[in-house]
């Protein structure tokens, strides 16, 4: 079995939100090819923690390297490794569905993505929504789009906070099998979740928050 | 039991029927309910209220005082081309504020109604008609008010008499309402391609009224129109929008109780998003809202491939999609006439700060892309580029609109007006240069302003307490027009000018990286702790060593 090379590296993370600590001492090593699911009742941080394992909050104390570069939201090369569905992502409301899928490949050096976009289009069920602003699309449209986003892009580790927001059981049952894929294929995953097939399908361990660790 | 007890007993009265409530009740109702809720008396009201009236007073008096001060520059010139510049100048303003009051009432309605009128009381069985009428006569005032400001603003600033001042007021001021009311009867049967019609012809003739103004100022056409002609010609404009006024009132009046109430509510809607931003300071914010809106009418597009790889595809994309909606290019194009309008009107020193004030705004459109990559982190950072690279990419096609508009626009420096300053055709290239490169970094410093953050530790004053950036976020682009032109308008070279611009460009492309730098730092400062921390732990276990 080829050895799996440590993708995320959590070292004593804290956050604090004045004299709430959310987590403190949090370490945590994820390998390719592993999915960890975080989870754990509302407010025990796991947003929080996502957020700073990709840069976009900033942690009182501790360290997060993804492949073996120290954490900075700006850097490209971090960006090129991360991809992410958490809930801050925009659409510029002039592109249509499927033209943000074909900016997004482009930007990532695919000269011709029109083959990968149309079988993510496909699988996310956004075919006859391909020409529509994102403006016009329903919540779960936009769900949709956005985790497609993730997977039109080359990446090495993918983070998710809470990706069955907003989906209906058949397209929760299709995520926890496409995740399952990707995981098999060697991505490494870190995700919030409440959904039990989700986390049951796709981890490998799980992390509760929230709760003394042993 | 008797069978007596079982027996009912139908002489009970019949139940009344219901009378419906009047508007007027229902009006009275939600007045009281409000008054109830009310926390604040009307005098504590005022008395929170002085310090934003002396400084809505300050701020008055210093714009009477300027408008004065460019009156006196314009009354100044008094050649033949001056006097019929100033005779078209105030047609341009009536144009532009019909197309801008038809806009503004396609976007809006120009009839609305609130998400709770439309859920409390579009459904109560009144006359829907009644209930509206209010709204449309305040929309119409709105527009008599705002035109005429803009008229009397515009002759006065021209330099015409008081009377010539008055008549265009009342021109401008009546036409605006009258456009307002033709699209409120539009409103009632549904249709909007008479309004938008109308709309295009009054931006087209505003444009034609520029040009005129240039074309007489570099002597390629004699009108010869005298003051007193302008007069009349307002009059015979206030007597034929007083008759558009007057029917399309009484079309729009008998139409309002056909107007879907979706349609009302998604002008309602539309006001409570844009004032929350607006109640917030957040005029970006605003601008989102109205053009998320759009695209959601627009809806379905056809489907364009990409071009390129990398950073190219970014640029790529801003130029489709500024070809797909290229309205914004049509009004950076008719900024082009500002500064020979501004230089024919005799203000030559002023002509780099009203253009690159036109320029600035007109541009903020082409920057969508850079708006939409920095108002929040999630789309950049699914991008493989450091926020500086997203940002050149992204401004990258605006900056070439600015070049264009440059090259378009360095005639007006050599000194076109009659009693303009004369200039070299070097020295022009580079004031040209320096304006546009004024109007893109305005314009790129107020797309990327952040919100106002209302988390962050508060300012006390004494009309309450303030977060910080409240005021100034209000000014952001504005600052860098005026900065960079400023060498120019105190009539030093232009060279310093672009050395501001040059400073300004690295501190505004590199701001975004501000974030990671701050990020570095804070990431030394934690590891400086570390070591402080394990240099104490050290020298304590050495003393207990030591004991």
């Amino acid at each position: 079995m080829a050895k799996r090379s440590t993708v995320l590296k959590v070292s004593k993370l804290k956050r604090a939100f004045g004299p709430n600590t959310i987590f403190d001492n949090f370490s945590l090593e994820v390998r390719s090819g592993e999915a960890i699911a975080l989870t754990g009742r509302n407010g025990a941080g796991k947003s929080t923690l996502l957020r700073c394992l990709i840069g976009a909050d900033r942690a009182d104390e501790g360290t997060v390297e993804v492949c073996g570069n120290p954490m900075a939201e700006t850097s490209a090369q971090i960006r090129r490794d991360v991809a992410t569905v958490i809930d801050d992502l925009d659409f510029f409301p002039d592109l249509s569905v499927v033209e943000h899928l074909d900016l997004l490949a482009r930007a990532h050096g695919i000269t011709d993505p029109d083959a990968l976009v149309d079988e993510v289009l496909e699988e996310v069920q956004l075919v006859p929504q391909s020409g529509q602003l994102p403006g016009t699309l329903s919540s779960g449209q936009r769900r949709r789009l956005a985790l497609a986003t993730a997977f039109v892009r080359p990446r090495k580790l993918l983070v998710l906070d809470e990706p069955e927001q907003r989906l209906d059981t058949e397209g929760v049952a299709w995520l926890a099998e496409r995740l399952r894929t990707e995981r098999q294929n060697g991505l490494a995953i870190v995700f919030a979740s409440h959904e039990p097939t989700l986390v049951e399908t796709v981890a490998t361990r799980v992390v509760e928050l929230g709760a003394p660790r042993g | 039991m008797s069978t007596a007890d079982h027996v009912i007993d139908d002489r009970s009265p019949e139940p009344e029927p219901l009378t419906p409530a009047t508007p007027r009740e229902l009006k009275g109702m939600i007045k009281d309910w409000r008054a109830g809720r009310a926390t604040k008396h009307l005098s504590e009201a005022f008395h929170d209220a002085y310090v934003a009236l002396i400084g809505a007073l300050m701020i008055g008096a210093m714009i009477i005082n300027v408008i004065l001060k460019a009156q006196r520059v314009v009354s100044q010139c008094d050649s033949t081309s001056c006097v019929s510049a100033r005779t078209v100048l105030p047609w341009a303003a009536f144009a532009a504020a019909v197309a801008a009051a038809l806009a503004v009432s396609r976007l809006f309605g120009p009839v609305l109604a609130s998400a709770a009128e439309g859920f409390w009381l579009l459904d109560a069985p009144i006359q829907r008609a009644r209930l509206l009428g209010a709204r449309l006569v305040a929309a119409i005032v709105t527009a008599l008010i705002g035109g005429a400001a803009i008229g009397a603003l515009v002759a006065a600033l021209t330099g015409s008499s008081l009377t010539s001042t008055l008549v265009w007021a009342a021109a401008t001021g009546l036409s605006a309402a009258a456009a307002v009311s033709f699209a409120a009867s539009q409103q009632g049967i549904e249709r909007h391609r008479l309004t938008r019609f109308a709309g295009a012809f009054f931006t087209l003739l505003g444009l034609a009224a520029l040009l005129l103004v240039v074309a007489i100022s570099a002597g390629w056409l004699r009108l010869g129109l005298s003051d007193d002609l302008g007069v009349e010609l307002g009059l015979v404009l206030v007597g034929f929008s007083s008759l558009v006024l007057i029917t399309s009132l009484v079309s729009a009046v008998r139409r309002l109780g056909r107007i879907r109430r979706a349609r009302l509510l998604s002008g309602g809607a539309l006001v409570s998003g844009i004032s929350g931003a607006f109640f917030a300071l957040d005029i970006g914010l605003a601008r989102d809202i109205v053009v998320e809106r759009r695209a959601a009418e627009i809806g379905h597009v056809k489907v364009k491939r990409g071009k390129g790889v990398g950073l190219q595809a970014i640029m790529w994309r801003e130029l489709q999609r500024l070809m797909r909606f290229p309205q914004p290019l049509l009004v950076v194009a008719g900024t082009i006439i500002v500064p020979y309008a501004a230089d024919a009107l005799g203000m030559s020193s002023l002509t780099p700060v009203f253009a690159a004030l036109a320029l600035f705004v007109a541009l903020i459109p082409t920057l969508g892309g850079l708006r939409v990559l920095t108002r929040s982190g999630g789309l950049a950072r699914s991008l493989p580029f450091s926020p500086a690279a997203i940002k050149l990419a992204s401004v990258a096609v605006p900056a070439g609109i600015a070049a264009i508009w440059a090259v378009a626009t360095s005639a007006a420096y050599l000194g076109f007006g009659d009693g303009a300053v004369q200039r070299t055709v070097p020295e022009a290239s580079l004031m040209a240069i320096a304006t546009a490169l004024a109007g893109l970094l305005g314009a790129i410093r107020w797309t990327q302003a952040k919100g106002v953050d209302f988390g962050a530790p508060m300012i006390s004053t004494q009309a309450g307490a303030f977060p910080p950036g409240l005021v100034s976020n209000l000014f952001r682009g504005f600052d860098v027009c005026l900065l960079i032109t400023a060498p120019m308008l105190l009539g030093l070279s232009p060279f310093w000018s672009l050395l501001i611009a040059a400073i300004a460009a690295v501190v505004l492309l590199n701001s975004m990286d501000a974030e990671s730098l701050r990020a570095k730092q804070a990431e030394q400062q934690k590891a400086l702790a570390e070591q402080r921390k394990q240099r104490n732990a050290a020298a304590q276990a050495a003393k207990q060593r030591k004991r």
